[in-house]
């Protein structure tokens, strides 16, 4: 037998502590969070950093999928910067593996190569893998360390009602069943999400004939640290490969298949094995930490948000795993909806301000969807006359730059921007994780600056010092902070020696950039003043609902 | 997108069009013509006009 299996990893347990619901506490939750994976840990750490209360249930005891060592392994630079204000951000780099180049090869050839960090400003670099579990497992430490947040481990999810304020949960737990009422439910419970199932909604499930078959191995032999795929390789009858590095030497190995070969056959060690030896050569020792055969399949459901239920992460959207688009997504869904809920549940701002989750969240896991879509399509050609057509972006991505922009083995997860809705007149982007420099010569990042309260930024570059006065007077008391980007006013004042800011954000003298909590422009205000700046600050936190004003300003 | 003569030398064209298939097997041929098509996508570049001779061209099948 020409394979060997590692021992497998050791999970932490947490205890499970009686709900005060079984001794007849039955005082109804603020925010209740089904599931605890990747998603609904971020969401209850997000909300436990902002001191908000919350309580999240979840069948099991552990972190990761029982049976499966690994889902998610790559987390990209907005995920990251999230982290970073969470306070995990240190120990995910500490323990993954920082990259930033792919390289695609066709047959023994390379046709493409990327390398992501020359697009990035951030202190945070572009990707950093690591096993799902090692990330949810920092998550619950800290969830842990901040309080707030009860996590109730072996709390079974059953039947669930929803009323226009409020929602109830059957939990069943080894110490009894009870029943939990809550203000908002969110449903983390992933992509088989009982709550959608039982309560009717279509997600429009699809499955794509092509399968693939994972092999997480550890060997000695070294690869470089960085992302390779195959469109075509020669050790793979010709199909998709794709290799990545993750934590403890691990390394992710994914391999499409014959759409009609036998599930069974594929992923026996024997047989994977075989593959490996392909690939390597005779020499290579290696031992298996994982095997795993799947089917891509994707869902999207018609809205994230049913009353006082939100839909997050896999719950409301799947997609192919082609750019890293999933986990990281549903990270982008719990930094969306944690400040969202957070304003509302302290009165700061109103309950419309949580309808912008699904006008954000929502055209978000379409786009993903999309560009997922596509590069399933380029990996695995429907007919021969596609398969043509591959092959020509091939032939000349080759020789010519403009046809490897063709090459398409997953395009990398990004910020999402996001249309114009009511809270966001103008759209939204996303502001990477600059570093800071103070005129008082402390040092930060936009990311510690964000983490310091639940509120909005103003850059405001070179403002008027007036201005800025009767802007610090209309806005006092709200959720915002003014910060001068140069200028001489007595604001926090950052100073941006090297243009970074102004390039990376668009702005110019006498601008104001609204920045959200989540990291994302909710506007522009050119030539500002005290009146504009609070003015697009309505809108942006829900309270105006004048789409119209912003725009006659504009 | 233009639909107005626009190429210099029409017949010329043909001919180097017709001399590069020469001897080549439908396979080959097909290959052809479709690393030609992306060299010249990426002279026009511009999307929308892309987008309308992907459709003239649809349409121009439909109507044989």
């Amino acid at each position: 037998m020409d394979f060997a299996f590692a021992p497998p990893y050791e999970l932490p347990t947490f205890p499970f502590t009686r709900p005060r619901e079984l001794d007849g506490d039955l005082r109804r939750h603020r925010i209740a969070i089904a599931g605890g994976g990747l998603v609904g840990l971020t969401l209850a750490c997000d909300l436990a950093r902002r001191g908000i209360d919350a309580v999240l249930l979840d069948e099991d005891d552990t972190v990761g999928v029982k049976g499966a060592s690994s889902r998610g392994i790559c987390y990209a630079q907005k995920s990251l910067e999230t982290f970073e204000r969470l306070g995990i951000y240190r120990r995910i780099a500490d323990k993954g593996i920082t990259w930033s180049v792919g390289r695609t090869y066709s047959q023994a050839d390379e046709v493409y190569r990327f390398d992501l960090r020359s697009d990035s400003v951030s202190v945070q670099p572009p990707f950093i893998n690591l096993q799902q579990f090692y990330l949810e497992w920092f998550l619950v430490d800290r969830i842990v360390e901040l309080g707030h947040v009860e996590l109730r481990w072996k709390n079974r999810v059953g039947r669930v009602e929803v009323f226009d304020d409020h929602a109830r949960v059957d939990v069943s737990t080894p110490a009894g069943d009870y029943v939990l009422a809550c203000d908002w439910l969110i449903d983390a419970t992933g992509a088989n999400s009982p709550i959608r199932t039982q309560l009717g909604l279509d997600a429009h499930p699809s499955k794509s004939a092509d399968r693939w078959c994972i092999s997480d191995v550890r060997f000695k032999k070294p690869l470089p640290v960085e992302r390779w795929t195959w469109i075509d390789a020669p050790f793979n009858e010709d199909r998709a490969v794709w290799q990545h590095l993750m934590a403890d030497a691990v390394w992710r190995m994914d391999y499409q298949m014959d759409p009609d070969c036998d599930v069974d056959v594929i992923s026996r060690p024997e047989v994977a094995g075989a593959r490996l030896r392909a690939q390597l050569g005779p020499d290579v020792e290696f031992e298996f930490v994982w095997i795993g055969p799947y089917q891509y399949r994707d869902h999207l459901l018609d809205t994230f948000r049913k009353g006082p239920l939100f839909f997050v992460g896999d719950s409301a959207h799947v997609v192919s795993p082609f750019g890293a688009r999933g986990g990281n997504s549903g990270v982008q869904d719990a930094n969306n909806l944690g400040w969202k809920l957070a304003l509302v549940a302290r009165g700061e701002a109103d309950q419309s301000l949580l309808d912008s989750y699904d006008a954000e969240r929502r055209p978000a896991a379409v786009e993903n969807l999309a560009v997922t879509s596509r590069t399933a399509r380029f990996l695995a050609p429907r007919s021969a006359a596609e398969h043509r057509l591959r092959r020509a972006v091939i032939a000349l991505a080759r020789q010519h730059a403009f046809a490897r922009g063709l090459v398409n083995t997953g395009r990398m997860s990004q910020p999402n921007a996001y249309p114009p809705s009511p809270c966001l007149p103008q759209g939204g982007r996303s502001v990477q994780n600059l570093p800071i420099a103070w005129r008082d010569g402390r040092v930060g990042t936009l990311a510690t600056l964000l983490a310091e309260g639940t509120r909005f930024v103003v850059l405001w570059f070179a403002p008027d010092v007036d201005r800025a006065g009767v802007a610090s007077a209309a806005l006092a008391g709200e959720p915002v902070a003014l910060v001068a980007i140069g200028g001489e006013t007595a604001l926090a004042t950052v100073d941006d020696r090297d243009g970074r800011w102004a390039a990376h954000v668009g702005a110019r003298t006498g601008d104001a950039v609204l920045l959200r909590p989540d990291g994302y422009i909710a506007a522009i205000v050119n030539d500002a003043d005290g009146a504009s700046i609070a003015r697009a600050f309505g809108i942006a936190i829900g309270r105006d609902p004048g789409r119209e004003t912003l725009a006659a300003a504009a | 997108m233009r639909t107005d003569p626009n190429m210099a030398d029409p017949d010329g064209f043909y001919a180097a069009w017709v001399a590069a298939h020469e001897g080549l097997s439908d396979e080959a041929s097909n290959d052809l013509n479709a690393r030609l098509v992306l060299l010249l996508a990426n002279q026009v570049g511009e999307r929308e006009t892309l987008l309308a001779c992907i459709r003239a061209a649809v349409d121009a099948g439909v109507d044989a």
